[in-house]
């Protein structure tokens, strides 16, 4: 029998963001700015499931006017699964769970628009 | 808060290069999105984020503390000389024995690691906490070493530890001894190169030998660094749980002994029996130090090399319990320990070879899949 993945909560937080639009490529920086999480604890994360093959990453192919190429991520048909199956495991939707990190004190990067 | 965020961002540049290749574009990846979060504590946070990811995943922590361990070390060495130099007139021929003595001791600290990171014996150190704290703590206790030579002929005025004073003839036989023995392997590797390889063995033997019959003091300094580097660096035959459980046992013997010879200072007339009471405490200890050691090694390969591979981690595993010892006790009582340098390792050896013997002909029986009963109810994963 297949082992049922265990995620933290930060995990689970970041597996819903990247599952909302599973086929898109996402950035850190938008990742971040939907769980709520900061760079020194999302990188690890992402790092963590690209290594279990749950996420893939790769650099933006073409070099964008104005700014640097990015690092993008989205997970992988297995990480799909798995993030599902966690994720439907879990009591509290999305939102409230990001409430509660709030509540919890992480802080959000400081503005949402850009 | 620009320039600070300027200075955040030229460190993790430059610190993303501490990280293995595989790694590294995560931290570029944290720099290359620093510019899309707004200016000020948002991105100093990002940036700061990004520095924490790489002394996380570079395991930077770990690296500081040994690395300042080592110039620990090197600050001590430094003082050991120092006070050899400085504290005694040159005229005095124990002064001078002292000094060559600690030079050796500073100079194998210096020069082995640097030849054994070209060669790989030495170096570099293996990637655990085990033997990264063995590696900085015995060249520490070499150190001490050196401290207690100093101390032993220039303060007490005692020197039966070795030859006498010093010998120029004798320190220039011993360097002949050394190079002639390094020859001699150099030139059954070239010659015969298909030769036995007990042969390079013996030799460097019968020439270890000779060295520490000629300068005792010097070749056991030497030896003793020689052995914390190749038993702590990468290509190590002995194994993690070995170096641990062998040092554990290793400290407790010493300290045990260090006791002992506190409390019957100066009477002479139980020295035999005190002796022979501390070999055979050690010889024990090093035999449970081998049982367990020859216990964490498990294998699924041919039995008879399953056993062997446990013998010989139970009598390295004593071998390092004897060298612990051995150092321990000469960091407090000069003499004596420089007796149980010797008597230390071998003892250790002996017993360690014991229990591993005996552990490896009475393997742990191998447990039913994992069953957890819980009262009525048996789970089974």
């Amino acid at each position: 029998m297949a082992r049922r993945e265990e995620f933290s909560a930060q995990t689970l937080s970041v597996l819903a963001a990247l599952c909302a639009e599973p086929q898109a490529w996402r950035h850190g920086y938008g990742i971040a700015k939907d769980t709520g999480l900061m760079s020194g604890s999302l990188y690890p994360i992402l790092i963590r499931l690209a290594d279990r093959g749950l996420v893939e990453a790769r650099w933006e192919q073409e070099q964008p006017a104005g700014r640097p190429r990015r690092h993008l991520y989205r997970l992988t048909p297995g990480g799909l699964a798995a993030a599902r199956a966690a994720l439907a495991g879990q009591a509290p939707p999305q939102r409230d769970r990001a409430a509660a990190a709030g509540r919890a004190g992480r802080r959000r990067p400081a503005a949402e628009g850009a | 808060m620009g320039r600070l965020t300027r200075v955040l961002a030229g460190l993790l540049g430059r610190a993303a290069g501490l990280l293995p290749a595989a790694r590294r574009e995560w931290a570029q990846a944290v720099l290359a999105e620093a510019g899309e979060v707004p200016a000020g504590a948002g991105r100093v946070a990002w940036l700061g984020g990004g520095l924490w990811l790489v002394a996380r995943e570079a395991n930077m922590a770990r690296k500081f503390v040994y690395w300042l361990g080592v110039g620990a070390v090197a600050a001590a060495a430094a003082w050991v000389v120092w006070l050899s130099w400085r504290t005694y007139p040159a005229a005095d021929p124990l002064t001078v024995t002292d000094r060559v003595r600690v030079a050796v001791g500073a100079a194998a600290l210096v020069v082995l690691p640097w030849a054994g990171r070209r060669r790989g014996w030495f170096g570099p150190v293996g990637g655990t906490i085990t033997a990264r704290l063995v590696r900085v703590a015995g060249c520490a206790a070499v150190c001490g070493l050196g401290l207690a030579v100093v101390r032993m002929d220039s303060h007490l005025f005692l020197g039966p530890h070795g030859p006498g004073p010093f010998s120029l003839p004798r320190e220039i036989a011993a360097l002949v001894v050394l190079g002639t023995a390094l020859a001699a392997l150099a030139v059954v590797k070239t010659r015969w190169a298909d030769a036995d390889p007990s042969v390079p063995w013996a030799v460097a033997g019968m020439a270890g030998v000779v060295i520490f019959v000629v300068v005792p003091l010097q070749a056991l300094a030497v030896v003793y660094v020689a052995g914390i580097l190749a038993a702590t660096s990468r290509r190590s035959p002995v194994a993690n749980a070995s170096l641990a459980v062998g040092g554990i046992a290793g400290l407790a013997a010493g300290l045990a002994t260090d006791l002992a010879f506190y409390e019957t200072a100066g009477d002479d007339s139980y020295a035999l029996l005190l002796l022979l009471g501390v070999v055979t405490m050690l010889f024990l200890l090093a035999a449970l130090a081998g049982a367990a050691a020859a216990r964490r090694l498990s294998g699924t390969g041919d039995p008879r090399d399953l056993r062997a591979a446990r013998v010989r981690q139970g009598l390295l595993a004593g071998a390092v319990a004897g060298a612990v010892s051995g150092l321990l006790l000469t960091n407090f009582f000069a003499l004596a320990g420089v007796v149980m340098m010797v008597i230390g390792p071998l003892a250790g050896l002996g017993g360690g070879a014991l229990g591993g013997a005996i552990a490896a002909d009475h393997p742990r029986e191998a447990r039913p899949d994992r069953m957890m009963d819980v009262g009525l109810f048996v789970f089974k994963s």
